[in-house]
């Protein structure tokens, strides 16, 4: 069951995320001088192939090199990055800070990645495979390779319907506003984590994705986190995605359930020569 | 720029291309043609950019093309110019290898330029003895000849489709005049100055009118039209519109239609004319064959966007039933039974609540398709072949899902991996819906079971090396007219369709045969299964008013999988049990 937020908690804490957000826009005030190649309808022409950079599918936050899985040696370990949270930290209420160590402890096993479920908002944006956007008539898709994961973002329905049921993508809604795409994600049904670091939310989460261009290549991408049943307040990550430039980029389909298998059902195996 | 009165080619573009061309009854001249279009603007750029035309003074919906003009109207079209009595236009360049290096570097993104490869992928093709030819369609479905025939580069040729092209060529000359002659002594045809109207046998029954396609008409010009008039009116020509000023018209001008061979319409008009309002045409467009005008997209492609399912076609078997004769239909009274029959009792466990094809909120009815195999004509599949059939009698049999020893036994589909690329289309007892999303260039084609999203290129592209191979492969996407044709390369062969192997080739069609009817077939071309190819057929409905994909999480919610391999080893345990008792 979804629990709904009463407005008069949620005022406050909008406004003190814009007063935080105005004080460190400092990327944002850059992008304003671009001039975005238009789509057919006049709106930034956002199609095409891109990939966020970075380590932020391990972990949002800053971490330090560490020890992944010992069998696969360096492969498997962590490598250093820095966060993308803004402000550096998320304010997890202390029930949920909790949730997050436990699921830290039991990430080999307990991470929705690790058992090729679909990532989540926005989880899918910057795993370390390529997306495509495409710009249709009245909706946006995108498409992302892991899991075969997909949203359909809603651009002709003026106010946001409630989700059908609770899914692991969420319903989405946009609008465009200047050059910046405006994504309002909810619907979400809390069981997908933000990294391989177990941060996570409930099914109370609202995405409020940008994406705004910044050069014909790069749009900056800003999503803002609110759940006030396991956070104290919204908080925002912020990164770029990149266009792939090469001739033939493309989003593959990565079926991974072969590869989660293992992991899911090793225990109801019979364990003798078992071919396809 | 450039400001010329004399001459005009009109072209429709969003829906229609005219086009009108100097003539000579006895001095007729091609002088235009005329294309439909959803923006004229827009086509008057385009055909600036990419075949050098010229744009006319004080018009937005013009442009000269050496002594040839071109007219944009915006209206609705039936069709791309292919197929239809004019089937495309010729443009002369002076290197071809590198206009089209230049097409294709562009892209269909940012021009709306449409390649059309030969079947050896090749774009441009050297015809020993005449000139390199290649074909493109502009962004409103008008197809383009280029060519490189150094004697005249620009507008080069009007190119009929014909049942009977010398006879057609014949009346050319006969009533608008010009020169039969032979194109470097390989193409017959009728020189009118630098312009060729040539000529192809049409096989496929009869060519459509031209009226209403992107290339609405082509034009051409006399000194004096009453004289021209009583000319064909003795030759017996059959007019469409006398000759008249038309209300509303740009300027004054005298101009009249006629009905040429195999339905070109072709306008008459008299020096001076300086374009033909589109009011003209719509008032006058008589009442033609119905046919289903296919929407395009604002950058236009045929849109196929929207939410459309499957459902109406569920219980249409693969094969039409032996000796059930050529009949290709049943009554719906039929068909209903059909599908009920195979509802009654539950399918897999799946009681009928969980069935969407047995529930109220299927709006359309079942289909009263008798059988999805529309080639071999007799609705049933090929002979397999000799090799095949000793295989599939040695394969190893199949292990029933109590005895599962691993996920891998019960299949692609109970793992909610994929029905793989034949399979994934299939309607099925829920989950039927199939979501497309157009791109400039690029098409998404969501279907919700299990979820599984491929995104198609129409614009050539490089494929997959053969290093690379996925469950539903490489899709090499085109439009052939308003069709969007689809080859699916580079599978992994790990999913099988009624046997078909690793190296199947997948031929996908998708056409919009009317508002809410998207006809999809698909030709399997397997030589070490079937002895020859096959093609099935059926059609998803539209359903965007009550249907909406729903995220379909197959993999994480997989409990019947948990407790099929929970069963088996429970089974495995007790017969364990049993034997240690025996002993």
């Amino acid at each position: 069951m979804v629990i709904r937020l009463k407005p008069t908690v949620f005022l406050p804490l909008k406004a003190l995320l814009a007063a935080f957000l105005l004080s460190t826009s400092v990327m944002a005030q850059e992008i304003g001088n671009y001039d975005p190649q238009e789509a057919w309808d006049g709106n930034p022409d956002i199609n095409g192939v891109w990939q966020a950079i970075g380590t932020a599918h391990w972990d949002l936050q800053d971490h330090e090199a560490s020890a992944g899985l010992p069998e696969m040696g360096a492969i498997g370990a962590v490598p250093p990055g820095q966060g993308v949270v803004v402000g550096g930290e998320i304010p997890y209420l202390a029930s949920a800070l909790e949730q997050k160590q436990a699921n830290w402890e039991s990430r080999p096993t307990g991470d929705p990645e690790t058992k090729c479920y679909l990532p989540g908002v926005p989880r899918a944006t910057y795993l370390p495979y390529p997306f495509q956007i495409l710009q249709g008539t009245d909706k946006i898709m995108i498409v992302y390779g892991f899991a075969e994961a997909n949203r359909t973002i809603h651009m002709n329905v003026e106010n946001p319907e409630p989700a059908p049921l609770d899914t692991y993508m969420g319903r989405s809604h946009g609008h465009w506003e200047g050059n910046t795409l405006v994504v309002d994600a909810r619907g979400f049904n809390g069981e997908a984590w933000f990294d391989r670091a177990g941060n996570f939310a409930s099914s109370n989460l609202v995405v409020t994705e940008r994406y705004t261009p910044i050069s014909p290549d790069a749009m900056l991408y800003e999503a803002t986190i609110e759940d006030p049943t396991v956070f104290s307040r919204p908080w925002q990550i912020r990164m770029p995605l990149y266009r792939r430039l090469e001739p033939n980029a493309r989003v593959i389909e990565y079926k991974c359930v072969e590869f989660s298998e293992e992991i899911l059902y090793g225990h109801l195996m019979k364990r003798e020569e078992s071919e396809e | 720029m450039k400001c010329r009165s004399i001459y005009k080619v009109s072209f429709k573009l969003i829906s229609a291309l005219a086009m009108v061309i100097p003539f000579a009854v006895n001095a007729a001249e091609p002088n235009h043609i005329q294309i439909a279009l959803s923006s004229t603007n827009e086509a008057v750029s385009w055909y600036e950019e990419y075949l050098d035309c010229e744009r006319v003074i004080d018009r937005n919906d013009a442009v000269v093309c050496g002594d040839t003009n071109i007219e944009f109207f915006v209206g609705r079209t039936v069709g791309g110019s292919q197929g239809s009595a004019v089937d495309h236009i010729g443009f002369s360049v002076e290197d071809l290898d590198a206009k089209m290096a230049e097409l294709e570097s562009v892209g269909v993104r940012g021009s709306g330029v449409r390649l059309i490869r030969f079947d050896d992928g090749a774009l441009v093709r050297d015809i020993p003895g005449l000139f390199k030819i290649a074909f493109i369609t502009d962004p409103w479905g008008t197809k383009i000849e280029l060519v490189q025939d150094e004697a005249v580069i620009g507008f080069h040729h009007i190119h009929l489709n014909s049942v009977d092209p010398v006879a057609a060529l014949d009346w050319y000359n006969q009533v608008l005049g010009g020169e039969r002659e032979s194109l470097k002594g390989m193409l017959d045809g009728v020189r009118f100055g630098d312009i060729w109207v040539l000529a192809s046998l049409f096989t496929d029954g009869r060519p459509g009118i031209t009226q209403g396609r992107t290339i609405d008409h082509i034009g051409f010009q006399v000194a004096d039209l009453s004289a021209a008039a009583a000319q064909m009116n003795q030759l017996n020509v059959e007019f469409m519109q006398e000759p008249m000023v038309p209300e509303g018209a740009r300027s004054e001008v005298n101009q009249a239609f006629i009905l040429g061979p195999d339905g070109v319409m072709i306008a008459v008009v008299e020096p001076g004319w300086a374009g033909i309002e589109e009011e003209a045409f719509i008032a006058d467009s008589s009442d033609s064959e119905e046919l289903y005008v296919v929407p395009r997209t604002p950058w236009g492609e045929p849109d196929f966007q929207g939410i459309w399912t499957a459902d109406a076609a569920h219980g249409i078997p693969l094969q039409r039933g032996v000796g059930a004769g050529e009949a290709g239909e049943l009554t719906p009274e039929e068909a209903a039974a059909r599908r009920e029959r195979g509802t009654l009792n539950s399918i897999w466990g799946y009681d009928r609540e969980w069935r969407d094809t047995t529930l109220g909120y299927v709006r359309s009815a079942p289909s009263t398709q008798a059988a999805m195999v529309i080639d071999p004509p007799n609705g049933q599949l090929p002979e397999t072949t000799e090799a095949y059939k000793q295989l599939a009698a040695n394969a190893p049999p199949r292990i029933p899902p109590q005895r599962a020893r691993t996920p891998v036994d019960l299949g692609t589909y109970v793992r909610c991996i994929t029905r793989g690329p034949v399979g994934m289309m299939m309607p099925s007892i829920y989950n039927n819906g199939l979501q497309i999303i157009q791109s400039p260039g690029n098409i998404a084609i969501q279907k919700e079971m299990i979820h599984e999203t491929r995104v198609i290129s129409t614009e050539p592209r490089e494929g997959f090396g053969d290093g690379l191979k996925t469950w539903l492969g490489d899709s090499h996407g085109r439009w052939e007219g308003d069709t969007l044709v689809v080859e699916v390369r580079n599978l992994n062969g790990r999913t099988s369709y009624l046997g078909s192997s690793e190296d199947m080739k997948l031929t996908q069609r998708f056409t919009r045969i009317g508002p809410d009817t998207l006809r999809y077939e698909f030709t399997v071309e397997d030589p070490a299964v079937w002895t020859e190819p096959w093609t099935g057929m059926f059609n998803f409905i539209r359903d965007d008013s009550q249907y909406e994909l729903v995220e379909y999480a197959c993999h994480e919610g997989n409990y019947g999988m948990t407790n099929t391999l929970s069963a088996a080893r429970t089974l495995d345990a007790r017969e364990a049990e049993e034997a240690d008792y025996q002993e």
